[in-house]
């Protein structure tokens, strides 16, 4: 399987752990990004089939990382990553243009299946 | 899925938040109305839950939860920042770090949190007013500004991503080892130079150099990479001082300096005791009550400033209060009265000199024990535990004005600089730091007061004593002249110790002793010779 994904997490932690489950499953983690700034820069440098982005994150939050790299390119696919109780922010990224959203604490596979249905494999 | 790779990093990432936690919220009480802090306890609440939640410690998630819910509350405009919320949030902290300690000791989860829980919830109290910190602010900080959901504004991004693509989180013990391997190249590097004298090889004689040039270069390397920033242990301090200051009853204005000054870990790590204590002494002791600095025509808010700075091969750091400061004369007379010096011996003491009292054994001018300093750890715990580090520490003060603590410090350790002496049959190894001059003195300048051999260094006697009689080894009956003396510092007073024979000086890689030659008296470690010998390094602050 040939999909890159990029994964946007202001904790290391997350991030491991959802490199982990997303490789289990043969995708490929090309880029991590530790807040929004960094996001949209590695978006625009490495171009991901896939992104994952966290919500609450210092320098610039998911959804404004998300509206800019949405005005960059279109076909953007970007799933948010929120916790419970934060139901109004993802109706926000969803009209700002998120396709899917998986919740904190991640389970391995609700990430798998979300992931799944945006590469569409 | 195997959660417990994961535990490790939960684990790190879990108690750097808590660290920056700590540093948040007392920079808040300065600036109650800081949307940028107040954006940042919320979301590292919110990182601390998600974390704990993912890694099924459902009580750590539980409380993080409600310490961000506090904090949204903030951020939302429904709830000002005030001394109570501060409270909460920081008791929370302490709890965390209790619990996280547990995971890491694979300890049951046992810690009740159903207390802090309900009161995080239920706070502000309905029933009382919004209690304040009458200690240590004079006015109740302005409500907060609501904050809108979405806002992030700028933030330092102490997570750094941009950072983290260039760097790699590397295991202590690595490093550890790596300065041990180098330890070990460079004892076998003296070996190699030995046996080459014996064999009278040019060639090998070149290899040799270029042999040391190299580990000189590897030396340095490591030695950068066990860098740590002073903020490592500093970032810790304001919240002491709050602590402190709130349970003494004094306005106190803490300020850090130097927090990007780097340190061996290993030094830093046992530097971070000792710094506690100067800082309480300094509130505590060193600054006043509020009355007392009104009546002395002082601001009302005492100021203690912590900075670090690179001096050449040495950091230097300084503990500065504008507080009451000391009086020599009252240090003297406690001192005699203690029976810790005699009356002739005070009336001869400089005003620095009078000042060092303080780090002598048993000393302690302090009227009453407080809480806040503690029994038994005095200032002469201090000065050893910077003595064993291969540091100094100088004591400045001004009656009326305040004292200033400096630490000097070396930038390594492990291998150090020392002087290889003979005593009867052994080889003991004095650090370099430790001696204040080498002589060869001439035994006419030998003179006996008391029941003391002692020659003068300037106008200063120094009491003489044998290294062979401390070792209880056998009496050289030296022939020559001239006897071998390095002076040193023993528990605050100069020593002329006599040796056998000077041997040379050279790089020693320290290790530690194993039992039982560490309950020894007067020995750091051990080393090894280019020949194979071992030596002894010398504990010089604990000789006797």
């Amino acid at each position: 399987m040939d999909i890159k994904l990029m994964i946007v997490d202001d904790s290391l932690f997350m991030r491991k752990m959802l490199r982990g489950i997303l490789e289990e499953d043969g995708y490929q983690v090309i880029a991590e990004a530790a807040d929004g700034i960094e996001a949209v820069a590695k978006y625009q440098e490495c171009r991901p089939d896939i992104t994952t982005m966290d919500i609450i994150m210092p320098t610039k939050n998911g959804i404004e990382a998300l509206t800019e790299i949405m005005a960059l390119d279109g076909g953007a696919k970007v799933v948010m990553c929120s916790a419970i109780g934060q139901e109004a922010l993802t109706q926000t990224a969803h009209a700002a243009g998120a396709k899917d959203f998986i919740l904190k604490p991640f389970n391995p596979e609700r990430v798998k299946e979300v992931i799944k249905r945006i590469a569409g494999v | 899925m195997d959660m417990s790779q994961y535990r490790e990093l939960f684990i790190s990432e879990s108690r750097e938040h808590l660290n920056s936690i700590n540093e948040l919220i007392v920079a808040l009480e300065k600036d109650a109305g800081d949307r940028e802090t107040i954006d940042s306890l919320f979301r590292i609440a919110h990182s601390i839950k998600g974390m704990a939640a993912s890694m099924e410690y459902a009580d750590i998630a539980e409380l993080a939860h409600k310490l961000e819910d506090l904090m949204d509350r903030v951020r939302k405009g429904a709830l000002p920042f005030d001394g109570g919320a501060a409270d909460l949030l920081l008791e929370g902290t302490d709890l965390l770090e209790a619990m996280i300690a547990d995971v890491e000791q694979d300890a049951p989860a046992s810690r009740d949190i159903r207390g802090l829980v309900q009161r995080l919830i239920s706070y502000p109290p309905p029933s009382t007013e919004i209690p304040s910190i009458k200690t240590h602010k004079t006015e109740q900080p302005p409500p907060v500004q609501p904050v809108p959901l979405n806002a992030s504004g700028k933030d330092e991004g102490r997570q750094a991503g941009s950072d983290a693509s260039q760097t790699v989180r590397v295991k202590t013990d690595v490093l550890d080892q790596l300065i041990n391997l180098t330890g070990e190249l460079i004892t076998n590097k003296y070996r190699i130079m030995t046996i080459s004298s014996q064999v009278g090889s040019g060639s090998l004689d070149e290899a040799c150099v270029e042999l040391s040039k190299l580990l000189r270069g590897l030396h340095d390397e490591v030695m950068k990479v066990r860098l740590i920033p002073f903020a490592a242990i500093a970032d810790r301090f304001p919240r002491l001082i709050r602590d402190l200051a709130k349970k003494s009853g004094k306005e106190i204005v803490f300020e850090v300096e130097g927090r990007e000054i780097e340190l061996d870990r290993g030094i830093l790590e046992e530097l971070s005791d000792p710094l506690i204590h100067i800082l309480r002494n300094a509130v505590d002791h060193g600054v006043e009550t509020t009355e007392e600095r009104l009546a002395a025509g002082k601001s009302s808010r005492g100021r203690i400033r912590l900075a670090a700075r690179r001096e050449k091969e040495q950091v230097v750091i300084t503990v500065e209060d504008d507080g009451r400061g000391m009086d020599p004369a009252k240090l003297i007379a406690s001192a005699i009265e203690k029976g810790v010096i005699k009356q002739e011996e005070g009336w001869l003491l400089s005003h620095r000199e009078a000042l060092m009292l303080t780090c002598v054994p048993g000393f302690s001018t302090a009227k009453e024990v407080t809480e806040i300093s503690g029994r038994g750890v005095g200032m002469d715990a201090v000065k050893s535990a910077i003595k064993a580090l291969g540091g100094n520490i100088l004591i400045d003060s001004t009656l009326g004005q305040g004292s200033r603590i400096t630490l000097k410090l070396p930038l390594t350790i492990s291998i150090i600089q020392a002087l290889v002496v003979n005593c009867a049959h052994l080889k003991v190894a004095v650090p370099v730091v430790n001696i204040i001059r080498t002589l060869e003195l001439k035994r006419g300048l030998i003179t006996t007061e008391g029941k003391h051999k002692v020659f003068y260094m300037g106008e200063e006697a120094i009491p003489l004593v044998s290294l062979n009689r401390i070792f209880g080894l056998p009496l050289s009956h030296l022939t020559g002249e001239a006897i071998p003396v390095f002076v040193s510092e023993v528990k605050g007073r100069k020593v002329g110790l006599v040796v056998d024979r000077f041997i040379g000086q050279q790089e020693f890689f320290v290790k530690p002793l194993g039992r039982p030659l560490v309950k020894l008296k007067g020995l750091t470690g051990g080393a090894i010779l280019g020949n194979g010998e071992v030596v002894f390094i010398l504990d010089v602050a604990n000789l006797m």
